[in-house]
């Protein structure tokens, strides 16, 4: 009737096919969506202008509404009657209470027309004024429905829709079945079964790849991108202490102009006006003095580091033993001297053991007399030999000369030896131990050590007439200042030099000589000697018979020579006058013989005696007697000697091979320190002597003396004593060994 | 500049003087006899040595200040003599 009818609900067909395809296909219907008091009309052009609604010129969407009049319309059913527009709603408008009947525009189409018609009065004021508060729950009520459905307006999918859906391209086919009659009625039960179960069930045409044609893809879409690379690393710096590894700097210097102004400069020499005078005394004093210098140091206590107040140690050790078997066989030592300046150098005068010395030429032994020298850093033999022609009692080293030698003879003869030309072999010696350079015959390696020592001869001799008849017992030799002339007076030596000896023997004799002359006749070996001597002549008192050691020792000062002549006698003379002088004084303290006369080498004036019993000490001028005088002691005395180094020392050798050693500060009336039995016989010589610290004395043994054994193997001894200075004195005592037997 | 010449030259006649720096307050020297090195090591050793001494005993006594320092040593004393600008710096052999 309407022809905006709702349309057409098409049902819904479902297709299907033997395949399993299935598709759908909805159609959907739109209901009925008006009120019923409100009437959805199409009014024509015709009708729209009778009436003056004419859409959007006199209604408009925003005035929709017009009031028609309830007679014009009845009017308008009446005239056109079925073609009026308003003929549906005939009856209704007849019916209408009152006048006027809205009708609205609906320009939207809200209900599928043009225009509606408002039936009722209440739907009439309900449009025209809509009531306000129900519009929320209007609202709500609408937005709860179901959307109505709208027209379908194709947009161009329905293609692909129809291309993707599946069409029936012909006719279904239809099969009908049937199973024979006779099984009719029964069950049946119908099952599916897959095509591909049987065999041939199906045929299939699959694709393949045509080979009449092949297309080459010459082109191909392929998306690219770059994608940046990236990758991370890290780096660190590693923050360590700064520290200088080395730092270099110059000294700041001034440029010449300024130091040259500031040289000009008034303040410079105001400072060094106030500044020198300080600096000036400052330097006075450093040279006048040095306050630092350490004066215990400085005294010179060198290697000893005990204190002075320490023991004393007077200990005497044996320091060195020198023994020679070839030379000294039967024989007796007289004489021992220490060479003046060559250090370690001992010299030695043999003599024949004989129970008579006095004896001369009965001896029986061919072997010539010698003055051997020996050293202390070769030791294995001796260094030097002198000739002499007898047997040598004295013999003495030139004090001025150390090369020239005197000695005396047991024949009364002086001789005189010049070693000058062997010195360096001696001082060879000394320096280095063996040293062989020199002399080439001590690379003989005989068994005896029998090495060619060199001999030297004496070089002057005094006659034997002119000499003395009786034995040399002592030979000393003038100090330089001192000489004595032919007349007597002691003069002054204006040369320097030690050349007058004196020599003295028992007969009582004491003879000048001179060596002066002999120095012409050097070279010449048996040169007779002059002698320019001055005979003195003591009175001589009488001279007990045996033999006797006479030591004269001389002042070392230069004053009028005093002669202090000790025979068994103490004898005093005194200036220089030596004819004929009878003697001062004389005193026999010593019931026997004197064997030691001996300066202090300290004091100038105090002298030692030894006798055979005691010894005792003298004051030159004191003329009354010794100060002291010794208790007598048990065993004789045989020598004595000062200490060269402790002023109030001496050593005293006795007859049984002992040593005394005396100390008058410490003990007047017993010796410090007794060294019994040092060797087996007496000791006959005692000699000190001073090497760098150390002071060696000399003793000289003759052993054997006491021993009547006839095989005795004979050996001498060397006994050194050596001490040292100052605080510790270490004495050596050189022993020597005995070769062989005992 | 003649009369510098001249004291210096009394110093330096005195027995055993080694030598003679003069040395401002800042330690460079101005005048030596001595050649240039062992100036230069004395002059910079010297001046902190108479620094340190000069403050020490105005340390112990404000009033106080340092006329004469001497350093005696094995082989020879140094003499120094400080002022307000200036040292003296004298080297000297003693006697023995």
């Amino acid at each position: 009737e309407s022809k905006y009818a709702t349309k057409e609900t098409s049902k819904c067909k479902k297709a299907v096919c033997l395949p399993t395809f299935l598709s759908v296909l909805i159609v959907i219907s739109l209901p009925k969506g008006h009120p019923d008091d409100i009437f959805p009309m199409v009014l024509t052009s015709a009708t729209q202008k009778l009436f003056g609604c004419l859409a959007d010129e006199d209604v408009t969407g925003e005035s929709p509404y017009k009031l028609l009049k309830k007679d014009d319309i009845i009017q308008d059913i009446k005239t056109r009657a079925a073609v009026s527009d308003f003929s549906p709603v005939k009856q209704t408008v007849l019916d209408y209470p009152e006048d006027e009947i809205l009708l609205v525009f609906d320009r939207d189409f809200t209900y599928d027309q043009c225009f509606y018609l408002a039936l009722t009065p209440e739907a009439k004021k309900r449009i025209l004024n809509p009531p306000e508060p129900e519009t929320p729950e209007v609202l709500e009520n609408e937005v709860n429905k179901t959307p109505e459905p709208r027209k379908w307006i194709p947009q161009g999918s329905e293609q692909e829709v129809e291309k993707e859906s599946v069409k029936e391209t012909r006719e279904k086919l239809c099969f009908k079945c049937s199973i024979v009659r006779r099984k009719f009625g029964a069950p049946v039960c119908f099952s599916d079964r897959n095509a591909a179960d049987t065999k041939d069930a199906f045929l299939e045409c699959p694709s393949y790849e045509d080979s009449r044609f092949s297309i080459k893809q010459m082109q191909r879409d392929c998306g690219i991108q770059a994608v940046p690379k990236l990758w991370s690393s890290s780096a660190q710096t590693q923050w360590y202490v700064l520290n200088n590894k080395s730092t270099q700097y110059m000294p700041r210097e001034q440029s010449d102009e300024e130091r040259e102004s500031i040289l000009k400069s008034k303040s410079l020499k105001n400072f060094l006006n106030s500044v020198t005078p300080r600096v000036l005394h400052a330097l006075q004093q450093t040279e006048i003095m040095n306050v630092f210098i350490d004066d215990w140091k400085a005294l010179g206590a060198g290697n000893d580091d005990s204190d002075f107040f320490g023991q004393v140690s007077e200990g005497l050790m044996l320091f060195r033993a020198l023994s020679d078997q070839m030379h000294t066989k039967n024989k007796k030592i007289s004489c021992v001297n220490w060479h003046p300046t060559i250090y370690g150098i001992i010299a030695v005068a043999l003599t024949e053991k004989k129970k008579e010395q006095l004896n001369e030429s009965t001896k029986v032994d061919v072997r010539p007399s010698l003055i051997i020298f020996y050293s202390f850093s070769d030791t294995s033999g001796p260094q030097l030999l002198l000739e002499c022609p007898d047997d040598i009692f004295a013999f003495e080293f030139c004090p001025s000369d150390p090369n020239i030698v005197v000695g005396g003879c047991i024949n009364g003869q002086v001789v005189l030896w010049d070693i000058s030309a062997h010195v360096t072999h001696l001082q060879g010696t000394q320096a280095g131990g063996k040293k062989s350079s020199i002399n080439p015959d001590t690379f003989d390696l005989d068994d005896n050590k029998e090495k060619k020592t060199p001999i030297v001869c004496y070089c002057a001799v005094s006659s034997i007439e002119s000499g003395l008849k009786a034995p040399i017992t002592d030979v000393q030799w003038l100090p330089p200042t001192f000489e004595v002339t032919r007349t007597g007076l002691a003069v002054e030596n204006k040369s320097n030099l030690s050349i007058q000896v004196v020599t003295c023997s028992p007969e009582g004799s004491i003879m000048f000589w001179d060596v002066r002359a002999t120095k012409l006749s050097r070279h010449s070996a048996s040169g007779k000697k002059q002698k320019a001597d001055q005979k003195s002549q003591m009175a001589p008192f009488s001279v007990p018979d045996t033999f006797k050691h006479l030591d004269q020792t001389w002042k070392p000062l230069f004053r009028d020579g005093e002669i202090v002549y000790a025979d068994w006698k103490l004898l005093k003379d005194d200036s220089g006058r030596l004819n004929s002088e009878k003697p001062l004084h004389c005193s026999s303290i010593h019931h026997w013989i004197v064997n030691t006369v001996q300066r202090s080498p300290f004091f100038k004036d105090i002298i030692l005696t030894v006798g055979a019993w005691d010894f005792a000490i003298w004051r030159e001028g004191v003329m009354g007697g010794p100060i002291i005088q010794s208790p007598s002691s048990e065993q004789v005395y045989t020598v004595g000697c000062w200490s060269l180094s402790r002023p109030a020392v001496f050593f005293l050798g006795k007859e049984d091979g002992s040593i005394e050693v005396w100390n008058l500060l410490a003990k007047t009336g017993a010796p410090v320190q007794v060294y019994a039995h040092v060797t087996k016989a007496k000791i006959t010589c005692i000699k000190p002597w001073t090497a760098s610290t150390c002071k060696f004395t000399a003793s000289v043994v003759p052993n054997l003396e006491s021993i009547s054994m006839k095989h005795y193997l004979f050996y001498y001894v060397v006994v050194l004593l050596c001490y040292t200075t100052e605080s510790n004195i270490r004495t050596c005592l050189t022993k020597c060994k005995s070769f062989g037997a005992e | 500049m003649a009369e510098v010449e001249e004291t210096l030259k009394r110093i330096q006649g005195q027995k055993g003087v080694q030598g003679i720096i003069i040395v401002n307050s800042e330690g460079i020297p101005i005048k030596t006899t001595l050649d240039n090195a062992s100036t230069m090591q004395y002059a910079g050793l010297l001046h902190q040595l108479v620094m340190k001494a000069r403050s020490t005993v105005r340390d112990i006594d404000p009033q106080n200040d340092l006329t004469f320092m001497r350093v005696r040593s094995k082989k020879n004393e140094i003499m120094i003599a400080p002022d307000k600008d200036y040292f003296l710096i004298v080297i000297q052999n003693p006697s023995d």
